[in-house]
């Protein structure tokens, strides 16, 4: 990839102000505050510490019981919570649950709903800027690794992923590693299924096709790189929120997940 | 030992010029674990910098309702210099360094988006050669971005100064101590704002106005490989590869 | 909440998982439970010590420095140099370490290390006796940049590169002459170590930090030329006798292996 085109903090974006995030404006002029590449006139930033907001799937794990609730590591500041009064599912320390986040403040507070307690499994933590390329434009990149390697895989957008024990774990665990280290490339997708082929997984679903069918021309070219579309923007990541819900009811009916 | 003499023939001790910056070698992502980290090889200074955060604030009563308190930590390490071992732990020195280095970041570092929770730079100085201060202000710069911590402008660092009655650019072995005054300097990239400023010697107003726009020239020189160093971690994605 | 807590919860959601995993034969990265991961060692790193080298094994850094100084001796051995082994848990090596002064890890770990470069008399003290009240000192410093899991066989393997690589200063009117050297410290042995983890009734070498989180136990054995020159067990659970016997040859073998990156 050409070096030239990433931007550091301090850096000019922009001749003109450009009110987006992660940037900053002075004198009229647009700079990066993060490290960062431009596309299409959007700023896309690669290094980004997590900002927690509604609507977010989170993994976590729980770290202490309490009448109240639950509070949950989630790799943040401050632990999550999950308010007794909202969930009919009692946790005990330890357990690792798949919520999303109903309510998170600017003080760092988190309210998580509609938890449900994971099985046994392994938890990886990866940058949060790397989720959107791991879960890919309508899942697709999700749903390639999930077929290829038989696994369970749940993420959360704060970066926590959860794999469950069956299927090829290892495989799981080297091709996160594999998409954390190319996100800011292009053709991802396809060189994730190569790579999973080549490691003894095996892709059958086609990399490109969307769940739901066609796609207009122009976003095809754009999902060969979720980094470009606006659905990977971690500000904007709201249209893959069902996706990832439904193939979550999916995989719980296959696993026991305690209910109730 | 008696003075060297600093400059000959226009030519400092090791032959530089008095605006050439000794060989600086910046690598970012160069640690596994931390979160952000950089390593920068100045002269012979050799200084490692890695940042956690935002995380929880400890001791919780210090934290900030409204941003994230930044704790910044220089230490050198026993084995630093070419001397004798000395004691490890935190010495009156290296305590007034980390408190001008946290200042310096102050005013860039976005910490209001972070309410409550703490943001952590240390600083491991391996090898020292003259002017460690800046050298690990520069790795701190470049770990903080690695992180991914918002900040509103880059700060790049160096020591100007003066040697026998001649202003210098970046202080090197025997010149911090032997010279006639040593001024470390932070500067922001965009706005050229100086976020860290110290001096001791003798200076008249004018060498003092000269050393300040050195200084500048220098740090944007400094700049220039702190991004290259940024840019570079993204050629391959490898990260926590440390070579010293 | 403290790091502490979460360790121990992680443990509990790790230790289960890797469990299931080991009782299949496998290890979270596709290693044997005798293989180490990769290894590389790098002398000479900083050249303001009399010798130095960083070790890394499988993403675990530490870096070892040796100085030398002059002190008056212990009072129990008026003939005999100095050697003292000091570590420190850099706070950016992992999320877990604190500031502050070593912590019992950090003890242990230079304490353990230092141990068996004594114990295999690798170090004569002797020859560092310079005039009555004066002898040299050898420091030892092991400094962890990065913590992936096994610092103590990280940290042996760095001490002793820096061994090797470390010169003798020139001593001058019972003074160090620094930047003259008279040689190297003619090590007999190369002491290094090798660590094993039990989880549940498996025994794990060279635990990577994941693996760390579900461990009951640890078991280091240092050695010198097929023979013991260290163990040390940590951890809350136990071991059989003949366990004890069966991972020391493993550490023979394994300590072998290592000493090729010297």
């Amino acid at each position: 990839m050409n070096i030239e085109k990433i931007i550091v903090p301090g850096e000019l974006i922009w001749e003109q102000e450009m009110r987006v995030a992660n940037t900053v404006v002075a004198d009229g002029k647009t700079y990066a505050t993060v490290v960062g590449m431009v596309r299409d006139d959007r700023f896309i930033p690669l290094e980004l510490v997590y900002k927690a907001k509604a609507g977010d799937n989170v993994v976590g794990v729980v770290t202490d019981v309490r009448h109240a609730g639950y509070s949950v590591d989630l790799g943040l500041a401050q632990d999550g919570f999950i308010s007794s009064k909202f969930t009919r599912v009692s946790f005990k320390q330890g357990d690792l649950i798949f919520g999303r986040i109903k309510f998170a403040d600017e003080v760092g507070n988190v309210d998580i709903t509609d938890a449900k307690r994971l099985p046994t499994g392994k938890l990886v933590d990866v940058p949060a800027s790397k989720v959107p390329r791991i879960i890919g434009k309508r899942s697709s990149m999700l749903n390639v690794l999930r077929d290829g390697t038989g696994c369970s895989i749940f993420v959360g957008n704060n970066g926590y992923i959860w794999v469950g024990e069956k299927g090829n774990v290892q495989l799981s665990l080297k091709t996160i590693d594999f998409i954390v280290r190319k996100a800011h490339t292009q053709g991802l997708t396809d060189a994730v299924a190569k790579y999973l082929n080549e490691n003894g997984g095996n892709v059958t679903v086609p990399p490109r096709d969307a769940p739901e069918g066609a796609m207009p021309p122009k976003e095809e070219t754009a999902g060969e790189n979720p980094l470009m579309h606006p659905a990977a923007e971690t500000e904007k990541v709201q249209p893959e929120q069902p996706e990832v819900v439904e193939e979550t009811k999916k995989t719980e009916e296959k696993l026991d997940i305690e209910e109730m | 030992m008696e003075k060297p003499e600093l400059i000959k023939d226009g030519k400092r001790l090791d032959g530089r010029g008095p605006k050439d910056i000794r060989p600086l070698r910046i690598e970012a992502g160069i640690l596994k674990e931390a979160e952000g980290s950089a390593l920068v090889e100045w002269g012979g200074n050799k200084v490692l910098a890695g940042v956690y955060g935002p995380r929880e604030c400890i001791p919780r009563h210090l934290s900030d309702p409204y941003k994230a308190r930044l704790k910044v930590r220089y230490t050198m390490a026993p084995f630093c210099s070419p001397g004798e071992h000395s004691r490890s732990g935190p010495n009156r020195r290296s305590i007034e360094i980390s408190k001008v280095i946290r200042e310096a970041f102050e005013p860039v570092v976005m910490t209001h988006l972070f309410p409550r929770s703490q943001i952590e730079v240390y600083i491991e100085v391996l090898q020292a050669e003259g002017g460690t201060r800046v050298a690990a202000l520069t790795a701190a710069a470049v770990a903080l971005a690695d992180a991914g911590i918002p900040m509103k402008d880059m700060v790049s660092a160096i020591a100007v100064g003066k040697l026998d009655g001649q202003v210098v650019t970046d202080l090197g072995k025997d010149e911090d101590n032997y010279g006639e005054s040593d001024v470390p300097m932070a500067i922001t990239h965009r706005n050229k704002e100086i976020v860290l400023l110290q001096m001791d010697g003798l200076l008249t107003k004018e060498e003092l106005a000269q050393n300040l726009d050195d200084a500048i020239e220098g740090c944007g020189k400094v700049y220039e490989i702190q991004a290259a160093a940024l840019r570079k971690t993204y050629e391959n994605g490898e990260r926590g590869k440390l070579k010293l | 909440m403290g790091e502490e807590t979460k360790t121990k919860i992680l443990r509990e959601v790790r230790k289960d998982f890797l469990q299931e995993l080991l009782n299949k034969g496998k290890r979270f990265d596709e290693r044997g439970a005798n293989d180490w991961r990769p290894v590389e060692v790098q002398k000479g790193a900083i050249s303001s010590a009399e010798g130095s080298a960083l070790a890394e094994i499988g993403g675990t850094k530490v870096v070892a420095a040796v100085k030398f100084g002059i002190m008056s001796p212990f009072p129990d051995r008026p003939n005999d140099g100095v050697f003292m082994t000091g570590a420190e848990f850099v706070p950016f090596a992992s999320p877990g370490f604190e500031t502050g002064p070593p912590g019992e890890n950090a003890i242990e770990f230079a304490r353990v290390i230092d141990r068996g470069i004594r114990s295999s008399e690798i170090i004569d003290v002797s020859k560092f006796f310079i005039e009555e009240g004066k002898v040299m000192a050898l420091f030892l410093d092991l400094w962890v940049l990065d913590y992936c899991g096994n610092l103590m066989d990280t940290g042996s393997l760095a001490a002793c590169a820096a061994l090797l690589d470390a010169k003798v200063p020139k001593i001058e009117d019972g003074e160090i002459v620094r930047g003259e050297y008279t040689g190297g410290l003619d090590m007999k042995y190369k002491p290094l170590t090798t660590s094993f983890i039990k989880v549940g009734n498996h025994f794990l070498m060279d635990p990577s930090r994941d693996e760390e989180y579900a461990k009951d136990m640890t078991l280091t054995v240092g050695s010198v030329e097929g023979k013991v020159a260290s163990i040390q067990k940590s951890g809350n659970a136990g071991l059989g006798r003949d366990k004890v016997l069966e991972l020391v040859d493993i550490a023979f073998e394994k300590s072998d292996e290592l000493s090729k990156y010297l």
